[in-house]
């Protein structure tokens, strides 16, 4: 069999059906005998399609890229799958090895060039290594914490003589429980004053939002989420939820400043901007998931749900949080209907859209996002990165699952990927996309009002595009919104993909300190 | 310090916030090696303070009025000198709704009627609702009001030396008018304007001879920018109704003429001072002190 042969033959056994790729001449022949090839007409968004894909199934995925420019063009959604712990699996074709020495056009060293952005990386030197590199990457992917892998297939192996061996692989066992951890934890909170849990983006990927929820309404105990997640952490409508920490040393400090003890599940202290304040001085803290960081103290290592499970029957002890009762916003949606705030925007997008998983790439309207839409497990996602483009292409990913699903842009992150309407358009994807469009790159003007008062009202901040003609012109049926949002109504109908554009406020909202 | 407030308390949120600061409760030390010094406007920070303490480099006044500063010593060692300016802003134009409200209704006149054991029946209260509002001075107070008189469906003229821009008269739905025009057309007017030199007593005989029969007066910004013996004739002779919070002595002298005339609706200099707008005072106060530790300018510098 020729190296293409065990190349396919081992990715079908793997289980991993489409190739999210965009080919060029050094992928032409291990793409031979590929069927299920979704294309996407930028390198990165299939990244970021195999990105939503891989988090939302829990499985891992396959990229092809094109060697150099392929790789080179989707570092910052490779770096992002990372932060999002999507086990993706990134392939790419190389130049013939036999000339590697004369430095060919589109050669590059390509392990070096995806460096720290992957847990794995290879090339492979024979077509026995075509297997064996496949089911070693599928595996590391998986192992927490889970995330990006990439393989490098010169283009000469794939036409060498090889067997397909059948190989036994496994996938890491994530049923881990540290049984003999959960009684000093049930005592450490037995003994705090006041304690406080963190939900984390684990609880949605491996487990547990259920169980936390059951631990934190039997002990009264608050649980804040995570700064910054990727995707939901935990129940936002439990009687127990505390809210967001803020991304800030200050800001979780104060809004922590009540507990003595914070048992993170599954989650981390993301940060930005920098304030001076050291992060929890003073504070007990614990952190219990399959992949903690260790930086901060006291870590177990456990599969998040099973400690959880074991901690309901051990922990002990009663306090008396209960969030707020919501006292409603009817007011705020009267006066922001009159302007298109973005809460009303939102609150209508609700009625319309629950039930959906959102991916959320509306950036200094994220917060917004979540206040209002809500989450529970697998409704929620957006990049831990920090780099825009991501959603649409995540959304996209997403769609190839559940037929429901509502991407939230601004129109600043909107036009890094834009090309990802023609695939959503080609494959007939079901997805709904929201554009709050104010017109520029608000969050950057808050965060100058901010830190570097006067930049603000710089030029290079603001601009607009004809969002809904370069939507139709990639085959998506498109709309601006009116003042009375009926169409949101039309966005919500039928299963195929629309774009519906709500030019909301251009005034800047205090985001930062 | 009064024996409520609590100290060990803010001794805790402190230490969560810049672990090395200290608070001190009074001013008679020795030295003080602090780089940042941040006291409210009831701290005299003057010459005598400021050489106890040889490291300062920065003030931060947690409140908008910073009189309670010397400046010059201040900038003879270029210590900065910053305050907060926004954070009484809501507080404020509430008040001045409310003052506006309460002459509209005639609610001083009702009540007292009730307390005195009659039943009015008649009333010529009017409603906000159609007035043309007049404010004068467009910082972020005058804005504020702005904002919040949308919705009562004013129509609202504003003056200001600088003219803000076109988006943000659209925005605030206010217009332009010079200020003889404000005065003349306006039901009511209140002022948001500091004391400067351009503005010392700058409301006279002859601003308050074009103002209307009976319209309603604010004052919610310096007792010094209005002529009192001004104000006081057109009271008698107009019917002008006036809000006063502020005043030139404060407190004032209780036996004095303004506190004779009628329809004059008093409160002791306290627009912006709510439970909030002094929530907002700490948390600005803290973000300024930060940005400074961290390297960058504060917002809100005067020096
Ligand atoms: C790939 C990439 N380029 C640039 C940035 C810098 N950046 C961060 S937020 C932002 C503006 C986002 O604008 P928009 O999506 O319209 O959201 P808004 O802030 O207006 O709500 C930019 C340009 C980034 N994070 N990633």
């Amino acid at each position: 069999m020729k190296g293409y042969g065990i190349f396919n033959r081992t990715v079908k056994d793997l289980g991993l059906r489409r190739i999210f790729g965009n080919p060029g001449s050094t992928e032409i022949p291990m793409l031979r005998g590929t069927s299920d090839y979704v294309l996407t007409l930028h390198d990165s968004i299939s990244v970021g399609m195999a990105d939503g894909y891989s988090q939302y199934s829990g499985r891992p995925s396959l990229v092809n890229l094109h060697t150099l420019p392929g790789v080179a063009n989707s570092m910052a959604f490779i770096h992002t799958a990372r932060m999002n712990r999507a086990p993706v699996i990134i392939t790419s074709g190389q130049q013939d090895s036999r000339h590697a020495f004369y430095e060919p056009l589109l050669w590059h060293d390509l392990k070096s060039l995806v460096g720290s952005a992957v847990k794995y990386s290879y090339e492979v030197k024979n077509p026995e290594d075509i297997e064996r590199a496949l089911k070693r990457a599928y595996a590391i992917s998986l192992s927490p914490p889970s995330g990006p892998v990439f393989l490098s297939f010169p283009m000469e192996v794939m036409d060498q003589e090889g067997e397909y061996m059948g190989l036994d692989y496994s996938t890491p066992n994530l049923q881990i429980l540290n049984s003999g951890e959960v009684e000093r934890i049930s005592e450490l909170i037995g003994r705090a004053k006041n304690p406080a849990f963190v939900a984390g983006s684990e609880l949605d990927q491996y487990g547990g939002i259920r169980e936390l929820e059951e631990l934190a309404s039997h002990l009264g105990v608050p649980v804040f989420s995570e700064p910054l997640s990727s995707r939901a952490t935990f129940n936002s409508s439990s009687d127990n939820f505390a809210g967001e920490l803020p991304p800030a040393s200050t800001a979780i400090n104060m809004a922590l400043l009540q507990y003595d003890l914070i048992v993170n599940f599954g989650g981390e202290f993301t940060l930005y901007p920098y304030l001076p304040s050291p992060l929890l001085p003073g504070k007990k803290i614990v952190s219990v998931g399959m992949s903690p960081s260790y930086k901060h103290g006291d870590c177990v290592f456990s599969n998040p749900k099973l400690f959880l499970n074991a901690l309901l029957l051990k922990a002990n002890g009663k306090w008396s949080f209960r969030k707020q009762e919501d006292q409603g916003n009817a007011g705020l949606i009267a006066r922001e209907k009159k302007v298109m705030g973005v809460n009303y925007v939102l609150q209508r997008a609700r009625k319309h859209f629950s039930g959906y998983t959102i991916v959320d790439e509306a950036i200094s309207s994220s917060l917004l996002v979540r206040k209002n839409m809500g989450y529970s497990q697998k409704s929620y996602f957006t990049a831990r990165s920090g780099q825009l483009g991501w959603g649409l292409p995540a959304a996209a990913g997403i769609s190839m699952l559940r037929d429901k699903v509502l991407e939230i842009v601004g129109d600043g992150s909107l036009m890094y990927t834009i090309q990802t309407l023609w695939t959503i358009s080609k494959y007939n994807l079901p997805v709904k996309i929201l554009v709050l469009n104010n017109e520029g790159y608000t969050i950057l003007k808050s965060f100058s009002s901010s830190f570097y008062p006067g930049v603000e009202n710089s030029e290079f901040l603001s601009f607009s595009y004809n969002i809904v003609d370069v939507a139709k012109s990639l085959g998506i049926e498109s709309r601006v919104a009116d003042p009375e949002l009926k169409e949101m109504d039309w966005l919500a109908q039928g299963s195929e993909a629309k774009l519906l554009v709500a030019n909301v406020p251009k005034t800047v909202p205090r985001l930062f300190i | 310090m009064p024996p409520f407030f609590p100290t060990s308390e803010v001794n805790a949120t402190l230490s969560q916030i810049l672990p090395e600061a200290e608070i001190t409760t009074s001013t008679d030390f020795e030295m003080n090696a602090s780089e940042v010094l941040v006291a409210t406007t009831f701290t005299k920070v003057d010459e005598a303070l400021i050489s106890k303490m040889p490291n300062l480099k920065f003030v931060q006044i947690a409140s908008t009025g910073y009189d309670n500063v010397d400046t010059d010593s201040l900038r003879k060692r270029n210590i900065k000198l910053a305050n907060i300016p926004t954070a009484n802003k809501e507080s404020v134009a509430e008040h001045v709704i409310t003052m506006a409200l309460a002459q509209l209704k005639n609610l001083l006149y009702f009540h007292n009627e009730i307390v005195n054991g009659n039943w009015p029946f008649l009333t010529n209260s009017s409603e906000l609702m159609g007035k043309t509002f007049g404010i004068i001075g467009m910082g972020a107070i005058g804005k504020r009001l702005a904002e919040r008189l949308l919705y009562f469906g004013t129509n609202t003229i504003y003056y200001d030396p600088a003219r803000i821009t076109d988006e943000e008269e659209e925005n605030l739905g206010v217009s332009y008018a010079p200020m003889d025009e404000l005065l003349r057309k306006s039901d009511i007017i209140s002022l948001h304007v500091p004391l400067t030199k351009e503005t010392d007593r700058f409301m006279g005989e002859k601003e308050f001879g074009l103002m209307k029969d009976g319209s309603i007066f604010i004052n919610t910004a310096r007792g010094e920018v209005v002529n009192e013996a001004a104000l006081i004739n057109a009271i008698k002779s107009k019917g002008i109704r006036a809000c006063i919070d502020v005043y030139a002595n404060e407190p004032p002298d209780p036996t004095g003429e303004l506190f004779k005339v009628p329809n004059v609706l008093f409160s002791p200099h306290v627009a912006g001072v709510t439970v909030e707008s002094q929530q907002r005072f700490i948390t600005d106060t803290i973000s300024n002190v930060l940005k400074y530790v961290q390297g960058l300018d504060p917002s809100y510098q005067v020096l």
